[in-house]
């Protein structure tokens, strides 16, 4: 007889990896098409007179437009699993009907954007809109998948009492928000400006001059989200992970009052945390200016 | 009758969320370019992700206590303090990893333009703000605040749904969870947008002058959260 | 993003008509389908989907006009906000029948009425307390607000075959499509505008996004009822196949629109030189 923690614990596990991969699809999908604040500058762009060939996603902020698509995948599984369907085809059936959805969200987007900007003479690539929407869809059905199948396991392995579709939702958002917030800055403030130097702080009087020139050719989506893999992708899962496996990891392991605590431990290791990694950073690039005022990086 | 109490806690959940909303540091789409203190995504946007993570684990908390039939004074107290730190949970962890990327990805050091010293470390600020940006990164203080602000988000939302749920007194029936669920995220977003129509697009936290429009916030929340909590409770009591 | 921020939008239809167009289409729409309970069939529950395309467009082109002074945070928080009003008005008004016996048909125009309210007072607050000083925010705010109902109550009605709170919670909200009516509902008034936004954009381009958004959403709602037991296959299936139709002419006339607009549309090319951008 297995001890029923056992069993619990590795539940728990599962969906805080489910959770790792869905958020790092999720960052590289709007990395490949650019959505949410770092969009700002590749709708600037050729506003400065610099047209691009970077995709113009700008469907809405990440949160509603994940809590879009996986309502529509647990919609569209939960009505399959109602007809009996099994729970594994059901979740990538729905899936990748909220992955089509989300391609053809993509569309009118970029068009929409692109054909907005007529008078600074940015041009609309059909080959880009060929190339890059699959790509999105591809990432964006990883991210639905695990994101519908985490809140499946939720749903019915964790007795969560919300029903299937608005959990989804309610993941959905907390995805998108995560994403939005960590992984896109490494595109935002890295990927798009590497003609600064590294660390030089962007001032803002470079908005809008992104780099626009690939390693060959024309820089587009897929090669940002090439460089977002190495960074911004991967931690973007950690967080998600974290999130989803640090608040079903306490409610599994403690009872009572003892999760809260558990809860508020866990804040203040992370508060600690990130003030070790602020003397780090500062200690290790220095002021920008001395005590005077006068410039030293 | 209509119960006084029930409205009331309705309200002063959604003045929590409106509140909340002010702690958390967000630059929008300058902090996401590195040239604004605090993380990079929209006021409402990262609100929302905290809040609704709460009330993924009140929703979870108060089905667990509930169930058995009574809930205590200790139960309530327990639900919403779990609607908290799920939400705070979420929210260090974001702000967290939004530091590494900010830290090893970008390169900057963390620093608030707001004010000279951080007033929790001591650390000297203006000297480390790159030029031609408005601080980058979330310093402790900052980071503090997001944290108070995940606590007061989660709290509030957390307090929407068991009100609701405590109208109905049956946590088995799932129409009323559903429909309590989703208005709760209903009455979040009008608070959250409301809030971030006061902040208008970026907060560092409760150091930044624009904090003090606060008041104007609790106001407004106020209003909007008792009109929705007087039409809350006939919905609730006519679903079973 | 401000990009777009200026004076007011104009287009070719002017704000009243859009607002009889989107009022009037989608309560004919919602209340359209009693004919369900006329004839003891389900079969014309399609007409709530088309109700709630009607109530999308009024809503994108509010948002449209709103958006275009410039709110100081996205776009997409003001759909958010119109679905939160929308959603508690909604529920309000379908269910307030029910809880002191009102007749049912009631039900619709109760939840307008209540959403335009809350909106008028979310409009008021922003502009005399949170200072935001637009000049129309309070007009927006009771038109996004109202369409986002009705386009909640159309894609329910949708789902459930009726608006009777009775139907509309075991096939709605006990299954959790009410999360998909809600979100689906926001992106459809949402993300027109924010898909479109720029210098140059324009009301039929913009409004033919949310006519296909609509469509595709009422398609999802189709599939979604046919998990509801009350609704026989086939009209979930009409109300799938009606919405593909709608969208598949729409996608197309939105993608001729964006050729019509773009500077170039091209196969592929390199960019503009440095002459043509002069």
């Amino acid at each position: 007889m297995v001890d029923p923690i056992v069993m619990d614990m590795g539940i728990v596990a599962l969906t805080g990896a489910l959770a790792t991969i869905a958020g790092a699809a999720e960052d590289l999908e709007s990395d490949v098409g650019s959505q949410s604040n770092p969009n700002s500058q590749v709708q600037l762009a050729a506003q400065m007179n610099f047209p691009h060939r970077i995709f113009n996603k700008a469907i809405s902020g990440e949160p509603p437009a994940y809590g879009l698509w996986c309502a529509s995948g647990a919609t569209v599984a939960s009505v399959l699993m109602a007809k009996e369907m099994s729970i594994f085809f059901a979740i990538a059936i729905g899936s990748f009907v909220a992955a089509i959805i989300l391609g053809l969200f993509s569309v009118t987007a970029h068009m929409g954007r692109t054909a907005s900007q007529k008078r600074f003479k940015q041009p609309a690539y059909m080959d880009m809109v060929i190339g890059h929407v699959p790509s999105i869809m591809a990432h964006g059905y990883i991210a639905i998948f695990c994101i519908v199948a985490f809140s499946y396991i939720m749903d019915h392995f964790m007795g969560h009492p919300f029903p299937l579709p608005l959990l989804a939702f309610l993941w959905g958002v907390a995805a998108g928000a995560i994403g939005s917030s960590t992984g896109d800055v490494h595109y935002g403030a890295e990927r798009e400006f590497q003609n600064q130097p590294f660390g030089c702080g962007l001032n803002a009087a470079f908005s809008g001059n992104i780099v626009r020139k690939g390693e060959a050719g024309l820089r587009n989506g897929i090669d940002n989200v090439w460089a977002c893999a190495k960074l911004g992708g991967p931690l973007t899962g950690l967080a998600l992970g974290m999130t989803v496996f640090l608040d079903n990891w306490r409610t599994t392991v403690f009872e009572g009052m003892n999760t809260i605590i558990a809860g508020l431990i866990i804040v203040m290791i992370l508060i600690l945390a990130n003030r070790m990694v602020e003397v780090k950073a500062r200690k290790a690039y220095g002021p920008y200016k001395d005590e005077d005022g006068g410039e030293v990086a | 009758m209509i119960d006084i109490m029930t409205i009331i806690l309705i309200t002063l959940g959604g003045i929590l969320i409106g509140v909340g909303v002010h702690f958390i540091p967000v630059g929008g789409a300058p902090a996401a370019m590195a040239q604004a203190t605090g993380v990079g995504t929209g006021t409402v946007q990262l609100a929302a992700g905290a809040g609704l993570t709460g009330l993924i684990s009140a929703g979870f908390m108060y089905n667990h206590l509930a169930i058995s039939g009574t809930f205590t004074g200790l139960d309530y107290l327990m639900v919403v303090a779990s609607g908290a730190v799920g939400s705070m949970i979420m929210i260090t962890v974001t702000m967290f990893v939004g530091q590494l990327v900010y830290v090893y990805g970008v390169g900057v050091p963390p620093v608030s333009a707001k004010v000279k010293k951080d007033p929790i470390t001591g650390d000297v600020q203006d000297l480390y703000v790159s030029r031609g940006t408005e601080g980058h990164g979330v310093p402790t203080v900052s980071f503090v605040s997001g944290t108070i602000g995940g606590l007061l988000g989660g709290l509030g939302g957390s307090m929407i749904y068991v009100q609701l749920m405590q109208i109905v007194g049956d946590p088995s029936n799932s129409g009323a969870v559903a429909l309590a669920g989703i208005f709760a995220t209903g009455v979040f977003y009008v608070n959250s947008v409301l809030a971030s129509y006061n902040i208008g697009g970026t907060i560092e936290g409760f150091h930044d002058p624009k904090f003090k429009r606060v008041p104007k916030a609790i106001v407004s929340c106020l209003i909007a959260s008792l009109l929705c909590a007087i039409i809350a409770v006939p919905i609730m009591g006519g679903v079973v | 993003m401000s990009t777009a921020a200026g004076g007011p939008a104009g287009g070719g239809i002017a704000p009243t008509q859009m607002i009889i167009l989107g009022a009037v289409g989608g309560l004919a729409g919602i209340y359209l389908t009693m004919l369900n309970q006329a004839m003891d069939t389900t079969i014309f529950s399609f007409l709530g989907g088309i109700g709630a395309i009607f109530a999308a467009v009024w809503g994108a082109d509010a948002v449209r006009r709103v958006c275009s002074y410039g709110l100081g945070t996205g776009v997409p928080s003001i759909g958010m906000v119109a679905l939160g009003m929308g959603i508690v008005a909604t529920m309000f008004g379908l269910t307030l029948p029910e809880v002191s016996g009102i007749p049912t048909i009631a039900g619709p125009i109760i939840s307008f009425i209540v959403a335009a309210i809350i909106g008028l007072l979310i409009g008021l607050m922003s502009n005399k307390i949170l200072m935001m000083n637009i000049p129309i925010m309070e007009k927006s705010m009771v038109e996004i607000a109202g369409a986002g109902a009705l386009v909640m109550i159309g894609l329910s009605t949708a789902i459930a075959g009726s608006f009777d709170i009775v139907a509309i919670m075991p096939a709605v909200v006990e299954t959790g499509f009410i999360a998909l009516v809600f979100i689906g509902g926001a992106m459809t008034i949402l993300h027109p505008f924010n898909a479109c936004l720029g210098p140059d954009e324009k009301q039929d381009r913009t409004l033919g996004v949310a006519v296909s958004k609509g469509a595709l959403i009422m398609a999802l709602a189709g599939f979604a009822s046919l998990a509801v037991e009350s609704m026989d296959a086939m009209s979930g299936a009409l109300t799938t196949i009606v919405g593909l139709v709608i969208w598949v002419v729409y996608f197309k006339r939105f993608m001729k629109h964006s050729h019509r607009d773009s500077y170039l549309v091209t196969g592929t090319g390199l960019l503009p030189t440095e002459e043509e951008l002069e």
